[in-house]
């Protein structure tokens, strides 16, 4: 007796998996969007109902409120205070995430020392730092400056300020300490320095070639590499070369203000045209990568329902932006500054013109050494001698700096801990130093393992600033909630910091995934 | 006799903690010569020839690989790794580095050979294991026995006059045993200095001038493949033999 085999029919759609997720996951598309559209004109009418229209503003009216710390302390509008959060958020973020990484390795690897002290102090370091909230330590930083006695201005003999801390080492007046923060000497830049860092750009690249001629060499077995030590004092001599010889970058300054004078020049038309090409071509760009992704010898294979789904949302995506470009002349021209955005005159042409400026100003040097002062009737320090790190800077910066530290440091611990002890004893086997052991063998393969981990700990470093407003740190939040305070408009706000945040942290993620992209080890 | 070993180990004994694995073992080891060392499992068979490259440090007697004694001096532990390749169970290919790297990483870096000089060697070493299409493939696309023989090629590289095999084919398919055993036979036919440990008494009977038995941490006995196979004097020999064969 034979059974006939059953021929696979079509299920009925609601059972056929490739309907399902499609009807899924538009549902979940619209639903989300629907989430969205209703609080938003719930808020808009709950707010009109208190006579508050939801406006932007605010963005271009002068704002009634001065900032402690940033690049200007007195915003002309409230886009240039929220601009001065942004960059005070950055502050921290970036010199933190250089330190914490620093920290974090030294932490890590004296973790794994076999000297019994470093041993420990560094586990309990981790064990007490990572026990405690945040919050609570960067509440705690800015009590231990704001217990640090206050200068005396010592009139009574010549009038002299006294620095406290008892730095008798360094000669008096050099290095404060009170409640305010610290003030330190410092190179302060000044105009020069647009035209020094464009030098140290060249500098840069320069570095790059010589590190690699250093390394060919080595190959080719004519030298030693040193290439460390050579790209090093390539890049000094740039730096030190390009203190005096850096207005010759002046040469940049009518370049730039040609290419500012195209972008306010050219009709506004062919912007928009490149600007719909550029969104179709990258479309048709990602499309044509991901089905020669998926073309096999023998042709391209069958695509699945998730290929599908990301092919055709990049085409809707890449056709709806280039429609709104072609269709929306205000936004592009507010790109390439033509037209203003929230009321501020900026966009490609403002920047270029800003480079150009800066650029063709010619002579004196791009630092100059300044000692800090105090500004004896406030007992506050003069914001631009010397640096000034105030307490609400200090106390952020080290909490989240400590902080992270101790979760980078169990990730490098456990990124070498997990190469296998084979790798060590082939490379001692086949007679490599430890140190070249460790340059070549332990640390690339540790690195793929740290680099994940300790991405997500940049991230929430990034995040964690936000804390600052427990110090009143004018970062973007704290700046975010003064604007809406006095003007009540929250969510305009809440919206620049949702935005904000994402962008940093799509930013950061795109970087570090980019690396762990190229160490991936290649398997079967 | 002892003029003429290109190893000569002197009473070394070894303590971990206070387990002794290593109880003073004395060995002479003639430039060309194959030894096989056999033993159960714990008997202290890796653990002594982890101390001829010094990847373990013995506590007592001497060892003289070339004439050099190894003793704490970094110099005359460079110069004795320069000089014995070693071979693991676990083949240990570094898996970032592509075939052609692993094996002229150690030739360009510590022996100082161009990266011309070291990859036409390294293009021979694979020829001659059998493998040469593998050079810019990294170790995670090759097979067990392919990666074997790039890790006794890796060893070659550095020109040694010795070679250390730990279990070569244990962690091997029964298939790939054969391509790696015959890549060390073509070794031992041209005269490489060979101290093997195994459980592979075809390839012992074959290729050993000498087999040695180990067991806890003793060089029980020792004698010619023949002697061994036919007439083992021991009895815990007897036993070892007995079970494996
Ligand atoms: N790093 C170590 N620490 C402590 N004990 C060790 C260590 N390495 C080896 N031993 C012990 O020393 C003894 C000898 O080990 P060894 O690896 O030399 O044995 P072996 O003869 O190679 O055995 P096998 O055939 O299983 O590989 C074993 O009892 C083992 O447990
Ligand atoms: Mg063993």
């Amino acid at each position: 007796m034979t059974t006939a085999i059953q021929r696979p029919t079509r299920p009925p759609f609601y059972r056929d998996v490739t309907v399902l997720k499609w009807v899924f996951q538009i549902a979940f598309l619209i639903g989300i969007v629907t989430v969205f559209w209703l609080l938003g004109t719930f808020s808009i009418a709950n707010l009109a109902k208190q006579n508050l229209a939801v406006s932007w503003d605010f963005m271009a009216r002068p704002v009634g409120f001065q900032v402690a710390e940033g690049f200007t302390t007195f915003p002309e509008s409230g886009f240039e205070a929220l601009l001065v959060g942004v960059t005070n958020m950055l502050r921290v973020t970036i010199s933190g995430i250089l330190a914490a990484t620093i920290l974090g390795i030294i932490i890590g690897v004296s973790r794994l020392s076999h000297n019994w002290l470093v041993n420990k102090l560094a586990t309990v370091y981790i064990e007490t730092i990572r026990n405690i909230p945040l919050l609570v330590q960067i509440v705690f930083w800015g009590i231990v400056v704001s217990i640090i006695p206050d200068i005396v201005v010592d009139e009574t003999s010549d009038g002299s300020l006294k620095s406290l801390f008892g730095l008798r080492l360094l000669p008096e007046g050099w290095i404060f300490a009170s409640p305010k923060g610290f003030a330190l000497p410092w190179f302060v830049p000044t105009d020069g320095r647009w035209q020094w860092v464009g030098f140290m750009i060249v500098g840069a690249v320069a570095t790059r070639y010589v590190y690699r001629w250093r390394i060919r060499l080595q190959e080719a077995g004519t030298a030693e590499a040193r290439a460390f030590l050579w790209s090093g004092g390539v890049l000094l001599a740039f730096a030190i070369v390009g203190t005096f010889a850096h207005p010759v970058m002046g040469i940049f300054g009518p370049v730039f203000g040609f290419v500012a004078a195209f972008f306010q020049n050219t009709p506004i038309i062919i912007f928009q045209i490149v600007l719909a090409g550029l969104a179709v071509g990258g479309a048709y760009y990602i499309i044509k990568k991901r089905l020669d992704e998926l073309r096999t010898p023998a042709g391209l294979g069958k695509l699945t329902d998730d290929d599908w789904f990301r092919l055709v949302m990049a085409a809707v995506v890449a056709l709806g932006l280039a429609l709104f470009f072609l269709l929306q002349s205000g936004p592009v021209e507010a790109i390439v500054g033509q037209g203003t955005i929230f009321g501020q005159d900026i966009g490609f042409s403002q920047l270029f013109t800003g480079l150009e400026n800066r650029f063709s100003f010619v002579g004196g040097a791009p630092f100059d050494f300044s000692l800090p002062a105090i500004d004896g009737r406030f007992n506050n320090y003069l914001p631009d001698a010397g640096h000034v790190i105030t307490r609400a800077y200090f106390a952020l910066w080290i909490g989240v700096v400590l902080y992270t530290a101790a979760f980078i440091g169990e990730a490098v611990r456990a990124g070498v801990l997990a190469v296998p002890r084979g790798q060590t004893e082939a490379g001692f086997a086949v007679g490599l130093r430890r140190s070249q052991l460790l340059r070549m063998i332990v640390l690339p393969q540790a690195f793929r393992i740290i680099l994940p981990p300790v991405g997500n700990q940049y991230l929430n470093l990034a995040k964690n600033t936000s804390l600052g407003i427990a110090v009143a740190y004018p970062d973007i939040v704290q700046v975010g909630q003064t604007i809406f305070n006095q003007t009540g408009q929250t969510i305009p706000i809440v919206i620049s910091w949702m935005a904000w945040y994402s962008f940093v942290s799509l930013t950061l993620s795109a970087i570090v995934n980019r690396w762990n992209k190229k160490l991936k080890l290649v398997e079967r | 006799m002892t003029d003429q070993a290109i190893i000569d180990c002197r009473g070394v004994k070894k303590w971990f903690g206070d387990f002794q694995a290593l109880r003073g073992i004395d060995l002479q080891v003639t430039k060309g010569e194959v030894v096989v060392i056999i033993g159960p499992s714990g008997s202290g068979k890796s653990t002594f020839i982890r101390c001829i490259n010094r990847l373990e440090v013995h506590q007592e007697g001497q060892i003289f690989v070339d004439r050099i004694e190894l003793t704490n001096d970094v110099r005359n532990i460079e110069a004795i790794r320069k000089d014995v390749g070693m071979v693991f169970q676990s083949f240990n290919l570094f898996p970032h580095l592509t075939i052609m790297q692993n094996i002229t990483l150690a030739p360009i870096w510590v022996k100082k050979q161009s990266k011309s000089e070291a990859e036409a060697y390294g293009r021979e070493l694979l020829e001659r294991v059998g493998i040469p299409e593998q050079a810019d493939k990294y170790p995670g696309q090759l097979s067990g026995g392919q990666q074997q023989r790039v890790a006794i090629a890796r060893a070659l590289a550095m020109q040694p006059q010795i070679m250390l095999f730990d279990e070569p084919t244990s962690a091997l398919d029964p298939e790939m045993v054969k391509e790696v055993l015959d890549a060390m036979k073509e070794l031992a036919k041209e005269g490489m200095t060979m101290i093997v440990v195994t459980h592979e008494m075809g390839f012992a009977r074959e290729v050993a001038d000498r087999v040695l038995f180990f067991d806890y941490g003793q060089l029980v006995e020792a004698g010619t493949p023949e002697h061994f196979f036919t007439n083992p004097q021991h009895d815990r020999t007897k036993l070892f033999l007995s079970q494996i064969l």
